[in-house]
């Protein structure tokens, strides 16, 4: 297994955004992850690839503790994701501790998960005004930028169930956005739209990578992967199996599994 | 022999307006408790879903005996039952309004704990990835979803609860059941009175029917007014009418 990530490209700095150790995650008897070490540093944009059930939407999830995890360590920023430790053992975070450092944690569904009940303006400014505490025009002003930004000026006033699959995931990333986090994380977000729509969303995601947004994204979309990621993990039975630059991966894959994976999608 | 005059003489005639007067009385009682019950029913289904034992035991059991008990039983535990172990006399009223919003509030919880199971667990996920804690997530994204969903279970059981008032004439309430009897036992015309009283409790429950299409129409997500949408304030956006948002 390959742990080093040095090879990423144009990154010069060497400050690690994410870094899990051993992570251990299971549910009931089925592992899901089993001892995963996965770094991000800043500014890289991490593509995870794998087979259904690998564990790639787990890893993400754990990230940002929407799911526990058994054992192991998650840091983000340098600090202990979800637990404090207490003489060596993990005691799960107060809420207030966990809801605060989300909120620095940008979270982009395959679903979308858009406020059904609030139109793609509302979306966008509800959590910097009730959780950071944004003036209403200055949080109003921002959302209008972003959503200029994801090219959706004109559907401020759109309830989602209006708006097109692709439309909502780039208002769901706006949303994200909003919160100004230092990382961003992608749930396979493109893999509920119609193939048309998927260009719209993952040229948002290339510009995000471009701007120098550190982003962790698991996806199935392979050429994003190639053209975007500074660097490819490839994940399989709950463990990664291989990573490194996507021209190592894609080009020089060493492992069997990887090859195997990556021939089934790249004929 | 059916006396059409009597009934005519009550609708139209009456210069006491006894059986308007009954109708106010069932309406305020039943808006009243419905109200009450709607709160507790809130707080209760919240309760019930609890991750803390000490707040879904007792849920449990209040809901238990509540909706395990007749509701006439319940009223006449407080009406004889109470000052025989206290000193507190409730007048019939606050007996009636006390009971029936307890008894409410049990069907509300039920109702209302369903409504929010019925929102996307997606909704919640998104909420905490966004930073919001559970409480600011359920009152700012859950609430407001469920209830849409609560509004047409919520219509019925003010339907119900308008014509159950008329459990109240057992203690002796003037509402219009207790009215009608009251005054046809006078006069031996309680079968014309009761058609009044019918006549009443219609006209209750047809203009609530209006009033809830129109709140249903309110809440339908697709003839919700965008502009009204973007600028209002927490009742407005949770009901769909109110007071915008004016900002600073």
């Amino acid at each position: 297994m390959t742990t080093d990530v040095g090879a990423s490209t144009h990154i010069d700095h060497d400050f690690e955004m994410v870094r899990t150790e051993k992570l251990v995650k299971s549910f009931g008897t089925n592992t899901v992850l089993n001892g995963v070490d996965f770094t991000v540093k800043k500014g890289q944009a991490v593509v995870v690839i794998g087979p259904s059930g690998s564990g790639k939407t787990t890893l993400l999830r754990c990230l940002n503790h929407l799911e526990k995890i058994d054992s192991g360590r998650i840091y983000i920023n340098g600090q202990l994701v979800g637990y404090r430790e207490r003489n060596g053992k993990l005691v799960e975070e107060t809420e207030v501790n966990i809801a605060r450092m989300r909120a620095q944690i940008g979270f982009v569904f395959q679903r979308f998960n858009l406020f059904a009940h609030m139109t793609a303006l509302q979306n966008i400014i509800e959590a910097p005004i009730h959780v950071l505490g944004v003036p209403h025009e200055q949080a109003v002003a921002q959302a209008r930028e972003l959503l200029a930004k994801v090219g959706l000026a004109d559907k401020e006033n759109a309830f989602p169930h209006r708006l097109s699959g692709g439309q909502q995931q780039r208002v769901a990333i706006a949303r994200a956005l909003a919160m100004s986090p230092d990382l961003m994380l992608f749930d396979e977000a493109t893999s509920a739209l119609d193939p048309e729509l998927v260009g719209e969303v993952l040229k948002v995601m290339r510009d995000l990578a471009e701007e120098g947004m550190t982003m962790v994204a698991v996806t199935h979309e392979m050429g994003f992967a190639r053209d975007v990621a500074d660097h490819v993990v490839f994940m399989d039975k709950a463990q990664i199996v291989e990573q490194g630059s996507s021209e190592q991966i894609f080009e020089y894959a060493e492992n069997p599994r990887t090859r195997e994976f990556l021939n089934r999608f790249l004929q | 022999m059916f006396r059409w005059d009597q009934v005519w003489y009550y609708l139209f005639q009456d210069p006491h307006l006894y059986f308007l007067q009954a109708a106010w009385l069932t309406l305020w009682i039943s808006v009243a408790a419905q109200s009450i019950g709607v709160v507790l029913g809130l707080f209760l289904a919240l309760m019930r879903m609890s991750r803390f034992a000490f707040l879904r035991g007792p849920a449990g059991v209040y809901l238990w005996f509540f909706r395990g008990s007749p509701l006439l039983v319940q009223v006449l535990l407080l009406w004889a039952g109470l000052p025989k172990v206290s000193d507190i006399l409730l007048p019939a009223w606050a007996c009636i309004l006390v009971s029936f919003s307890l008894n409410e509030g049990a069907y509300m919880s039920e109702i209302i704990r369903a409504a929010i199971g019925s929102v996307d667990a997606g909704q919640t996920e998104a909420a905490q990835a966004l930073g919001m804690r559970y409480s600011l997530a359920m009152r700012r994204i859950v609430l407001p979803q469920a209830m849409r969903v609560v509004i047409p279970p919520l219509g019925n059981e003010f339907n119900n609860m308008m014509k159950t008032t008329s459990i109240a004439s057992v203690i002796g309430l003037m509402e219009l059941t207790g009215r009608a009897q009251e005054l046809g036992a006078q006069a031996f015309t309680t079968f014309e009175l009761l058609i009044v009283a019918t006549v009443y409790y219609l006209i209750l429950t047809t203009i609530w029917e209006f009033v809830q299409r129109w709140i249903e129409n309110k809440f339908n997500p697709d003839k919700m007014n965008v502009e009204v949408a973007t600028e209002k304030g927490t009742m407005a956006r949770m009901l769909g009418f109110g007071r915008p948002y004016m900002g600073k």
